[in-house]
């Protein structure tokens, strides 16, 4: 059977989770994953569910947007073509990219566009942007996942180029060395 | 995912201080080349050796970019030859040392150790061989580190080795004047010396292990002073117990990366992994010293009183540090002293803080001893071999590793410049006082009896 993703958005404020989820239980819906983050002061949040075989998708949409209709939420909700928790290749190796350096307009661009032409998918991306001359007020992080594919050399290469151009310092390290200082 | 404090502070480690692996050693057991033809000798440990570490360079950069931590010195240690090599002369001993400069070259790593002998209770032929070839060994070799085990807690320590010993220095030394006696920053005595350290001079292969085996030696003085910093800009209140903790912690950490790299480099090398030995070694960079670790900490200078203390808790942390995080802790695992090869230590030095009588009190409660301590090329071999005996019995008594890696530079006295360039650094030559004496003490060799092992309080 077809998950359901559900996708919500708007102003952050208390009980958005409980009003979105008490909705789907409602509908007899089970959570099997939800993620969420706030950037500033914007929810967004992610909910693959497993839903009744009688209840089509439109239904599970329609019945969302009127249980959240005094929310001024933006719903969105399809069919998730999921593999399971694991949805990462075994022989996947995380890297994380981080830049420091002052804001520029198109640096996410910038480098992303790199790093899609290497065909690598970007996992996790974090950026904090505050301005000023502060260096670590103005990071950037990519967890990109990289196959034996990849043309490793190539992109990490094309990256500290592009680093080097836009006078941003760059590191490449693999996460397992995050994991190593900081997960005891 | 991690947090941007997280990644920060791992960056920042890395790029600004100084965090590194300093250095993954292979060890190499060279008991399976043994022949009494030196030329198979010399071909067997050649060809052991390069089909063993031919490709140690190359996977230690892959390893260090992937990680983006810097493994600095790729070094091999290797069987001590005076057992591997007995049945040879001193002059054949020195071919060995040239053999095994040119592989060390040729697998392009920039120091190898093992050129030694264990002689606390005795000497045999072979290391007679090997203690009577070191000074034109270690003169006419660049890459060859040497380690003489002339003490131990069990044994006690043999005063004719100690005396041999420091006659071997000063011939080194004359040998290598040029280079203000460089020859011997590439030889240490032990007190009790650790059969698996990864760190130069003192590495050896010891006879109870594996045929090949990884050990890492991680560093990072500079992390664990800005660590102190750190907290007591946001706690100026902290006392000592609590700086201890945090000194604990930066240590776990620390040691954490040397695992992960090392056990990542002994995997792709299908070679058995062995210890993470974190000794906080400084170099004679800013922000890489020991030295400025008790300016943290409130001292005016290493030297002062209040050091020993200092470097007690320090000692201590860092090693609670790692062996919380790792089973596999060995080598010395603590903290470095080494007078030229920091920064700090050499200016304390320079400054009158650190004197060599205080420098010897602080190596009871420190990992190795005295160590790259420049002195006055006139100092006499019976005054050598006392400083030497006097280091040796703080290890035998105290059941640690002890050991002296002392520079006698030729025609400068107290007071003038050294300058051995490199991680080996630069100091003043330290004052010996009646350093020209030739007292009968340490002339009367023989073996001054171990230490009785009960009746301890």
């Amino acid at each position: 059977m077809n998950k359901i993703v559900v996708t919500i958005l708007g102003k952050d404020r208390p009980g958005i989770i409980a009003s979105v989820s008490k909705s789907l239980y409602q509908m007899d819906c089970n959570l099997q994953n939800v993620n969420q983050m706030i950037l500033q002061n914007q929810f967004a949040g992610f909910f693959i569910i497993d839903h009744p075989t009688h209840l089509t998708l439109e239904v599970i949409r329609q019945q969302l947007e009127k249980d959240l209709a005094d929310q001024k939420l933006h719903i969105h909700a399809d069919i998730a073509e999921t593999k399971g928790n694991d949805n990462h290749e075994t022989d996947e190796e995380i890297f994380l990219i981080t830049t420091i350096g002052p804001d520029q307009k198109g640096l996410v661009s910038r480098f992303t566009e790199i790093i899609a032409s290497y065909n690598v998918n970007v996992t996790k991306l974090t950026a904090i942007f505050k301005g000023g001359d502060e260096p670590t007020a103005n990071i950037m992080s990519y967890q990109v996942a990289i196959t034996p594919d990849t043309n490793q050399a190539g992109l990490f290469k094309s990256l500290r180029q592009k680093a080097l151009e836009l006078g941003l310092d760059i590191s490449i390290q693999h996460k397992n060395i995050f994991e190593t200082i900081n997960k005891i | 995912m991690f947090n941007a404090q997280e990644i920060i502070s791992t960056i920042e480690m890395v790029k600004n201080e100084h965090l590194d692996v300093r250095a993954v050693t292979l060890g190499i057991s060279l008991f399976d080349c043994i022949s009494h033809d030196l030329s198979v000798f010399k071909k067997n440990i050649r060809s052991k050796i390069i089909r063993n570490a031919s490709n140690l360079v190359g996977m230690c950069d892959e390893v260090g970019e992937k990680y983006g931590i810097a493994v600095v010195n790729k070094r091999i240690s290797i069987s001590p030859i005076a057992l591997v090599g007995a049945p040879f002369s001193a002059s054949q001993m020195v071919e060995i040392a040239h053999t095994l400069n040119d592989v060390a070259r040729e697998v392009n790593i920039d120091f190898l150790g093992g050129f030694s002998a264990l002689v606390e209770k005795g000497i045999a032929p072979g290391d007679r061989a090997l203690i009577d070839a070191l000074p034109e060994a270690l003169a006419q070799t660049q890459r060859i580190c040497a380690s003489v085990n002339v003490a131990s807690t069990r044994s006690g320590i043999n005063m004719d080795a100690v005396l041999d010993i420091s006659r071997a220095i000063k011939k080194a030394a004359a040998l290598s004047a040029a280079d203000d006696g460089l020859a011997c920053a590439k030889l240490c005595v032990f007190a009790n010396i650790p059969q698996d350290m990864p760190f130069m001079a003192g590495a050896y292969l010891g006879v109870g292990e594996a045929d090949a085996v990884i050990n890492v030696g991680v560093s990072g003085p500079g992390v664990v002073k800005k660590a102190i910093e750190r907290a007591l800009e946001n706690s100026p209140e902290l006392d000592l117990g609590q700086i201890a903790e945090i000194i604990k912690n930066t240590a776990c950490k620390v040691t954490r990366v040397g695992e992960l790299i090392g056990r990542e480099v002994a995997k792709n090398l299908k070679i058995r992994f062995g210890v993470v030995d974190l000794s906080l070694a400084p170099t004679p960079t800013v922000g890489d010293s020991i030295g400025e670790i008790f300016q943290a900490l409130g001292l005016t200078s290493i030297g002062v009183p209040g050091s020993t203390a200092a470097l007690a808790m320090l000692n201590d942390a860092v090693k609670k540090g790692g062996a919380f995080a790792s089973s596999h802790v060995g080598g010395l695992s603590g903290a470095f002293i080494p007078v030229s090869e920091d920064l700090n230590i050499a200016e304390a030095v320079a400054k009158g803080y650190l004197t060599i009588e205080k420098l010897e009190a602080m190596t009871c409660v420190c990992s190795v001893g005295l160590d790259m301590v420049p002195v006055p090329g006139d100092i006499s071999e019976e005054t050598l071999a006392g400083i030497i005996a006097d280091e040796m019995a703080i290890g035998m008594i105290n059941n640690k590793t002890t050991a002296t890696r002392i520079i006698p530079v030729p025609g400068k006295k107290a007071g003038d410049k050294v300058y051995f360039g490199g991680l080996l650094g630069e100091a003043t030559i330290m004052n010996v006082n009646h350093a020209t004496n030739k007292d009968s003490f340490v002339t009367r060799g023989g073996r001054i009896p171990a230490p009785i092992h009960s009746l301890k309080n």
